[in-house]
């Protein structure tokens, strides 16, 4: 039986996850804030308090994210990627692409049936594909984050906008603000703005199914609308998406686990 | 009229004398720096690092040994030729008895240089050349007293005009389309002409003696540089980084001595082949680089990169024109007549070639035939496809070349970047990504 954890160091958030004998036993996430390894140290210890096994249980934690270098206690580290392809794999047994959205990047990556990353994409340079997007939109729409999904689901078409740039948007926003262009049609745009980025990265990659979608955004039911369009194709989306990061770090943590144990027999 | 006209021949903007002498030393410090990392990061990763790279070592260094050689010999009456391109018939200006020098800059600061005359659009290359002409920054530029200038892509076409501000320019029109009855015979008029004016800039005449000399010394390197890239094919016995700076610095050195040097380093690799001392893990993935040329010393950030992600990988061979490319293909002549050498000189820089500038009837082939052969020989376990931005041709030629790969269930991952040190963090992240995957692929 092995026990590990995977810490996933977001730009947002830090979450880990903990498994026992392939199974999610705990979970926590913690703002990032200004001192990210602290906040990985804390998230640990809470997801360890949830699923009721203490340090000296954990056999090898693995840590990913953009800011994997911060968690100093990791005894090795996965890229986003690997961790992205492990983590559908375990969720939906027939994905083959897995797509993540995230707070300020995102990326798509293709797997076989073992969760062995084949190719990737990533998206990292324009913050218009990824979750920041939509927080400036909310809050030029003046209109709750949590608010833009169901609201753009009540619009039939979608307002014309620049969506190259975050800060050009922006600017498009307010005037369609002022020619008094429903929320809702505005709300929708930016939605489909950003998705159809994400699809023309998944359409370079080459749309593979079944496909996974993950990451914080992936909560969102707007984008997720949005993106289904724009792909033609059906979306298989976890429960808690957020999580698949420190997921996909804990299969792979105890994957190295199992292999230290062949090494030292 | 004609003053008009004159002045829009201009490229290059006027600097005074205070801020050119000031740019200059920065850029020539942090060059220096940079040089000195290098060298530095491929020691630590070699422990054992042979003697003889030590030679190697020092004439990477741009500013050192090998500039003062060069002024001696010019104060002493050689001509210096600079080129832009593998392009440039070598063995011509060597048989004149005239120092070849490649002139493109791999210089990151003096491409922010070069953004003050044509925009981040055009490839760094170019901008950073001529960054460097702005400042004097690079000594072989400086040093050559005419510079052989293939007009290969776009940025070279106009670069050739930017640097006539300040140096007598030989252009050459290498016809584009390679399987035309006419191409071998355009090209060898352009041959004839660069002929011309190499006799006449050194006042030497290229006859069949000395040209058969020049093509003989020629045909050695080669010969040096295959032995190398054989010891490449197994496992590790030289990292990547170091066997690169080795081809590099041929388009530079003094070839005859460089020659001699690469076979000591020869004859020490092979010995530790004998002996199983490799230079690293013989299960580490096992890379190609292709794309735009990687320039010494700025853009050993992506050998860097590979060589040191975590999991590591291993550059063993690259089909680009600063590194495996350069002496690949020896001249090969049937008969020492003169108009058989030339014949051959024009055959080899032209067919042999693999630069995405051609087409024929079949694309670019010669190119992918090269990258599926040199696969197979190096045992390629992944290919990474390299792509400065601006850098047109090899950019469109990706996807052809991916189709190509994925028959052949070849990772191949396409790394964007810039002339920039800032995007070093984001880059790993992909590389350390597209390894991790190339060692999962091995674990199977």
């Amino acid at each position: 039986m092995v026990v590990s954890a995977g810490v996933d160091m977001g730009t947002q958030r830090v979450k880990v996850a903990i498994i026992k004998d392939k199974q999610v036993v705990g979970k926590a996430q913690e703002f990032v804030g200004f001192e990210p390894t602290k906040a990985a140290e804390k998230a640990l210890e809470e997801a360890l308090k949830s699923a009721n096994i203490s340090r000296e249980e954990l056999e090898h934690i693995t840590a990913t994210g953009a800011g994997v270098d911060m968690a100093t206690f990791a005894d090795s580290k996965v890229s986003m990627m690997g961790a992205d392809a492990k983590a559908g794999v375990y969720f939906f047994k027939s994905a083959r692409t897995v797509i993540d959205v995230g707070a300020e990047d995102a990326r798509a990556v293709k797997c076989d049936e073992y969760g062995i990353m084949q190719d990737f994409i990533v998206n990292a340079r324009c913050a218009a594909g990824a979750g920041t997007f939509i927080e400036a939109m909310a809050r030029a729409l003046e209109v709750e984050l949590e608010d833009m999904g169901p609201l753009s689901l009540k619009a039939e078409r979608a307002s014309p906008i620049n969506a190259s740039c975050v800060i050009f948007a922006e600017s498009d926003v307010v005037s369609l603000i002022h020619r008094e262009e429903p929320k809702s049609e505005i709300a929708r745009a930016i939605f489909d703005a950003m998705a159809e980025r994400v699809a023309s990265m998944v359409k370079r990659l080459g749309v593979n199914p079944d496909i996974v979608l993950v990451g914080g955004v992936a909560k969102d039911e707007g984008f997720v609308a949005s993106l289904k369009r724009r792909l033609g194709i059906e979306l298989l989306i976890p429960e808690e998406p957020i999580y698949a990061g420190a997921i996909g770090a804990a299969l792979v943590a105890a994957k190295k686990a199992k292999r230290a144990r062949r090494r030292a027999q | 009229m004609a003053s008009e006209i004159e002045k829009g021949t201009k490229y290059i903007p006027e600097m005074s004398k205070s801020e050119i002498d000031d740019l200059n030393k920065s850029m020539k410090t942090s060059s220096l720096k940079v040089i000195e990392d290098n060298i530095e990061k491929m020691k630590k990763a070699w422990k054992n690092r042979p003697k003889a790279m030590e030679y190697f070592d020092e004439i990477s260094n741009l500013f050192g040994k090998r500039q003062e050689e060069i002024k001696q010999q010019k104060a002493a009456g050689k001509k210096v030729i600079g080129y832009s391109c593998i392009f440039a018939p070598i063995e011509m200006i060597i048989a004149a008895e005239a120092i070849p020098v490649r002139v493109g800059s791999g210089w990151y600061d003096s491409a922010k240089l070069g953004d003050r005359i044509m925009p981040v659009e055009v490839c760094p290359v170019i901008r950073s050349t001529v960054g460097a002409q702005m400042v004097n920054l690079s000594p072989f530029l400086e040093l050559s007293d005419a510079i052989v200038m293939p007009l290969t892509c776009d940025g070279r076409t106009k670069l050739s005009e930017m640097l006539a501000d300040h140096k007598p320019i030989w252009r050459m029109n290498p016809p584009r389309v390679k399987d035309d009855p006419h191409t071998l015979s355009m090209w060898k008029q352009e041959i004839m002409v660069i002929k011309e004016k190499i006799e006449k800039l050194t006042g030497n005449k290229i006859d069949r003696k000395n040209l058969k000399a020049a093509i003989e010394k020629m045909q050695q390197a080669t010969k040096a540089f295959r032995r190398l890239q054989d010891l490449r094919k197994g496992n590790p016995v030289i990292n990547g980084r170091d066997a690169m700076l080795v081809n590099q610095t041929a388009l530079w050195d003094d070839i005859e001595r460089w020659t001699q040097k690469a076979n000591e380093l020869c004859d020490e690799l092979e010995k530790r082949l004998e002996q199983k001392q490799y230079s690293t893990y013989p299960d580490t993935p096992r890379v190609m680089l292709t794309g735009t040329p990687m320039i010494w010393p700025d853009s050993w950030k992506v050998p860097n990169l590979i060589e040191e992600s975590d999991p590591q990988g291993i550059v063993v061979v690259d089909e680009q024109c600063s590194g495996d490319r350069i002496l690949y293909d020896p001249v090969g002549v049937d008969e020492w007549t003169m108009s058989d050498m030339i014949d051959a000189i024009g055959e080899r820089y032209l067919m042999a070639c693999t630069c995405p500038c051609f087409t024929s009837e079949h694309g670019n082939e010669d190119r992918i035939n090269w990258i599926i052969d040199r696969i197979k020989e190096y045992k390629v376990d992944g290919v990474i496809y390299y792509v400065v931005r601006g850098c047109i041709l090899y950019a469109m030629e990706y996807q052809r070349i991916k189709n190509v790969l994925d028959a052949m269930n070849i990772p191949v991952y396409y790394l964007d970047t810039e002339y920039t040190r800032e995007d070093v963090g984001q880059m790993k992240t992909r590389v350390e990504a597209f390894l991790e995957m190339l060692e999962a692929r091995m674990d199977i």
